[in-house]
């Protein structure tokens, strides 16, 4: 008490500086729950994994081989190969059509296992058992969500016989090694006729960090076996990312956003600190003059700014817990790990960090106050250093400018280091706020691209079940719908598309092959590099394919189709971020595929002036009940780029809220200064308007040169955020995307530093302005 | 353009009071004077008697509590605060005890800026502060900064800039109060000049022989109460 009561008494209570107090709080709640956000997100993008994949001994390749070219021995004896740690398999598999419920229930590789457990890849169960009998088994994932649960029959198609199978369990591959696993005796039950016999090895490696240490470590094992025995192999870094997810996708602007707020706190609570020293010279002076320590002088003035920046970073721990949630929802579900949770040392870290980062700031100005001798500082009172800004002021005047705006223009001379902070406050919330509107027009066109929408307003999808084999459609109900799209005045453009898997030697993963049975050219994809396939034999492909096959754009690649083996060549990049790799072309470079089985959808493009709603209704009314084909209007983006704008434009207001609390601070610190030299004004008969406008012209130089720095550095942090959450999804990107700002746009966003200047500048330049002369000349 | 009201009187104020804090004592308590055109009134008083106070109200910085304060025919005490910046920029000069000069500005551009504020032309404003900066003797001053001159040619700075308006009003509050006895004396004589060329002022001052020489009437204010008006021998 002895000690501290001084310490209470000299640092005034924050109840006289509500203002500094409420900017201090804003811009540390707004730093903290930015970097809460940014951390949670980051432990979201690792952690959960990386936990799974070691407790569960994850493997790092799924190698799937054709067991016609490869002996039980011989893959066997891969496990004693040069890097390989461990290895589990081989086990049979299989890739079968269900149905569920009487509805398709697509393909699902099935896996011959005899235990969940094992040296590689070892299945937690979630629910049920493991299959120990025939006609049962176990699926990936978690049971429920209008899906199969416990004791559900599932129905293989394209088999003989049709088996049933009942659902007895429900696992979790990290790695996703198979769909679903049954007895290793079920799989010869399971095979279609004269479908080629296949099997699965899972190995873990010394070394597989990276595509290029994986592709390494693959290449090993297919030259240890025969040739053609290798038919394809998976990685656990397409796994990683895919698990991963989009909050992993959104941190690069978080942790953008965060850094921001974090060099604005540590602008602003330096500034207020140094503000408040030197506006307290006579102050301090006086205090030291009855009996303060250096030390106590030091904990007064850091105490002014530890109160509110404790309580701004409380209520930004609790903000950023609150953001995290439906990012870490979105994010949980992608890894199929339960719900995920802000980690705890990240609500401790971040407010810790943000505080003691604040605390640092105000350290080296209250240390001057500090080590100033009474007398001096007694004598140095508030005043600016004489001839500062005088030449300013002297050129100002010589304009042909309103007196108010001249003498504001000048001001900022005066005090060029309290200047360099609002200019850089007013810098970094123009920044975000261009930012934001960049990324949400890169964004904007990534979900555009995407889902292809504007391009493919209608799509026709089966819906139910078909009247062929297996109620798979039949080719009447297929042609049926190629008359009515045709038939219709309305369509512009359409094209059938057939998917199938492809097997492309060499290839980590097994491509997935898209087959246009028509121009496609103008279904909107965007290209990243190169162009859209034209001629036979050419095709495009995804990032996902380059990355895992260490081609590029203009190599060749032999695809396996299953009934044929065809040399393409890759003329384009297409932007379609999965993890999957995918391969474009047109059904004549990828025979085989176009087969009733492999008819995914229709893609259309309507006239201009066509109402897509009436269109799908016109179609829909051709079909008719009976067809199991649906026409279906397309929307744009998803909930990934709804959450994402939400929180952008969320972080960017919050941050330019700041930045305007910042310049709001600064100038009242300066009114504060100047009080009586705005006495002086008024006693000469400056009118509350031309007091307004001065004091508000005090900021627009530091605003017009802060939007002049903004402009540039928003795009080059667009760019960086854009091709760094390209780069987390795995994905190039069209050039367009990241080039959203036209100049003119530019110019008018840049006008957000005047705006969060002056917004900031109004409220103390109103106050300026209704403060009456002469409490004004006697106030010092 | 002066103006005086139909009386003749720069200066009217009735019955006029000032309280800053409910329940303290008034500052300035029913007081009532005027001041005639062409007339130098001294205000004297002992410290916190409401001279100060006095003359914040007679120059449109402060309002009073109660009663009406007419200067230049133009009833202030009831305009806005835009319309009082207006008054005091066009009818009324201050000079200040502690010339109150802004530093960063030069002593042609200290001059110049009540003229600028009131909307003057710059060649006007121009030819105006060249003509009183030469008549205060420091015109060779006009490009210096007023930390580098002389008290006293600072309160000739602070006189020229009261005076760039042509107001029919100066006021001065302790105008030699910061200077030494031979330059306050200067700065009397330069205030007695003004007055003989028919500007009417009201000196707030301590100094007795200031009232005593420059002084046509001398008012007395003790504890905001008019204490007697009398006519120095």
């Amino acid at each position: 008490m002895s000690w501290l009561g001084p310490v209470r008494t000299a640092s005034g209570g924050m109840r006289r500086h509500k203002v500094q107090a409420v900017a201090i709080g804003m811009v540390l709640l707004i730093s903290t729950a930015s970097a809460t956000l940014g951390l949670a997100l980051l432990a979201a993008s690792n952690t959960p994994f990386a936990r799974a994949f070691g407790a569960q001994n994850g493997a790092h390749v799924t190698v799937t081989v054709n067991t016609a070219r490869a002996s039980t021995a011989a893959l066997t004896a891969t496990r004693g190969l040069a890097g390989v740690t461990a290895a589990a398999g081989p086990w049979s598999e299989s890739t079968v059509r269900t149905q569920f419920a009487g509805q398709p229930n697509g393909q699902m590789t099935l896996a011959g296992r005899a235990s969940a457990g094992g040296p590689v890849d070892d299945v937690v169960l979630n629910a049920g058992h493991w299959a120990d009998g025939p006609g049962q088994v176990v699926l990936d994932g978690s049971p429920g969500g209008g899906g199969p649960v416990l004791g559900s029959k599932l129905t293989v198609t394209g088999v003989p016989g049709n088996p049933a199978l009942v659902v007895v369990g429900f696992g979790n591959s990290v790695t996703y090694t198979a769909d679903g696993w049954v007895t290793p005796g079920e799989i010869g039950r399971l095979q279609a006729p004269g479908a080629p016999r296949s099997a699965q090895m899972l190995y873990r490696f010394t070394h597989a960090a990276s595509y290029g240490e994986v592709r390494a470590d693959v290449a090993e094992v297919t030259r240890a076996l025969p040739a053609g025995a290798v038919s394809g192999a998976a990685s656990w870094l397409a796994s990683e990312n895919q698990a991963t997810g989009n909050g992993a996708i959104m941190e690069p602007f978080v942790v953008a956003f965060a850094l921001i707020g974090l060099v604005m706190a540590v602008l602003i609570v330096g500034n207020v600190v140094s503000g408040a020293v030197v506006a307290s010279y006579q102050r301090i002076g006086v205090l030291k003059s009855v009996g303060l320590s250096p030390a106590q002088v030091v904990l007064a003035y850091l105490s002014r700014v530890g109160w509110p920046a404790l309580a701004g970073c409380l209520a930004g721990v609790v903000a950023g817990n609150v953001l995290a949630i439906p990012v870490l929802h979105d994010s949980a579900d992608a890894y199929g790990v339960g719900s995920q949770q802000v980690p705890w040392w990240a609500s401790v870290a971040a407010p810790l960090g943000m505080l003691a980062l604040v605390m640092l700031a105000g350290f080296g100005p209250a240390l001057r106050a500090g080590r100033l001798s009474a007398a001096e500082a007694i004598a140095a009172g508030r005043a600016p250093r004489a001839g500062r800004g005088y030449a300013a002021h002297r050129l100002a005047a010589r304009l042909r400018l309103p007196r108010p705006v001249g003498l504001g223009l000048a001001a900022p001379f005066a005090r060029p280091a309290r200047t360099a902070v609002t200019l850089a406050a007013v810098a970094f919330g123009a920044t975000a706020v261009i930012f934001a509107f960049g990324l949400h027009s890169s964004l904007s066109r990534a979900a555009a691209s995407q889902t292809r929408s504007a391009a493919i307003p209608v799509q026709v999808w089966q819906t139910g079940p078909g009247a062929g084999p297996g109620q798979a459609p039949t080719a009447a109900q297929d042609a049926a719908v190629t008359a009515a799209l045709r038939a219709q005045p309305g369509t512009l453009h359409e094209v059938a598309q057939y998917v199938n898997q492809v097997k492309v030697p060499g290839v980590a993963g097994s491509p997935t092959a898209q087959a246009f049975d028509g121009d496609a050219s103008w279904t909107g994809y965007g290209i990243i590099a190169g162009r859209w396939y034209g001629a036979p034999g050419e095709v495009d492909v995804n990032t996902a394919f380059l990355n895992q096959s260490g081609l590029a754009v203009g190599d060749t690649a032999a695809v396996n189709t299953g009934t044929a083996q065809v040399t393409v060549r890759i003329v384009g990049e297409v932007f379609h971020p999965s993890s999957e790799p995918l391969v474009f072309g047109s059904t004549r470079t990828l025979p085989g595929i176009a087969t009733p089985a492999n008819l995914w959808q229709w893609d259309v493009a309507v006239r201009p002036g066509t109402s897509t709603g009436a269109y799908v209704a016109r179609i829909n009314g051709t079909l008719g009940r009976g067809s199991p084909w649906r026409a279906t209007t397309q929307h744009d983006g998803g909930k990934f780029y709804a959450i994402a704008s939400g929180l952008i434009g969320l972080l960017a207001l919050m941050v330019a809220v700041a930045a305007g609390l910042g310049v709001l601070n600064t100038v009242l610190m300066t009114t504060r200064d100047r009080v009586h030299d705005l006495g002086v004004f008024k006693a000469l008969g400056m009118r509350p308007g031309q007091v307004l406008t001065m004091v508000v012209s005090w900021v627009a130089g530091p605003a017009v040169v802060a939007a002049a720095i903004a402009a540039p550095a928003a795009i080059a942090l667009n760019t960086a955020t854009v091709r760094a959450m390209a780069g987390t999804a795995q994905t190039g990107i069209p050039a367009s995307f990241t080039q959203v700002f036209s100049p003119s746009g530019l110019a008018l966003l840049s006008l957000a530093a005047v705006v969060i200047a002056v917004a900031g500048a109004l409220l103390p330049a109103s106050w300026a302005a209704r403060a009456r002369p002469a409490l004004a000349l006697h106030a010092e | 353009m002066r103006q005086q009201s139909m009386s003749g009187d720069v200066i009217r104020l009735d019955g006029v009071t000032k309280t800053y804090q409910t329940g303290s004592p008034p500052a300035l308590a029913d007081l009532s004077m005027d001041v005639a055109a062409a007339e130098v009134v001294a205000v004297m008083g002992p410290s916190g008697s409401g001279k100060s106070t006095l003359l914040n109200l007679i120059a449109g910085l402060d309002r009073p509590t109660a009663g009406t304060v007419t200067v230049a025919g133009r009833r202030i005490d009831n305009l806005s605060e835009s319309g009082l910046a207006r008054f005091r920029a066009r009818h009324v000069g201050i000079i200040f005890q502690f010339f109150n000069l802004l530093d960063d500005l030069t002593v042609e551009d200290n001059v110049l800026l009540p003229a600028q504020l009131a909307g003057a032309s710059r060649r006007t404003a121009r030819a105006r502060a060249a003509e009183l900066l030469a008549r205060m003797g420091i015109d060779q001053h006009r490009n210096d900064y007023p930390a580098r001159l002389s008290g006293g040619q600072r309160q000739r700075v602070a006189i020229a800039r009261a005076l760039v308006n042509s107001p029919e009003l100066l006021l001065a509050d302790e105008p030699t109060g910061a200077l030494d006895t031979a330059t306050g004396q200067e700065i009397g004589r330069l205030l007695q000049q003004l007055n003989e060329g028919g500007q009417t002022l009201v000196l707030v001052t301590h100094d007795p022989a200031l009232a005593e020489h420059y002084a046509a009437r001398t008012i007395r204010i003790v504890d905001g109460r008019l204490a007697r008006a009398g006519v120095p021998a």
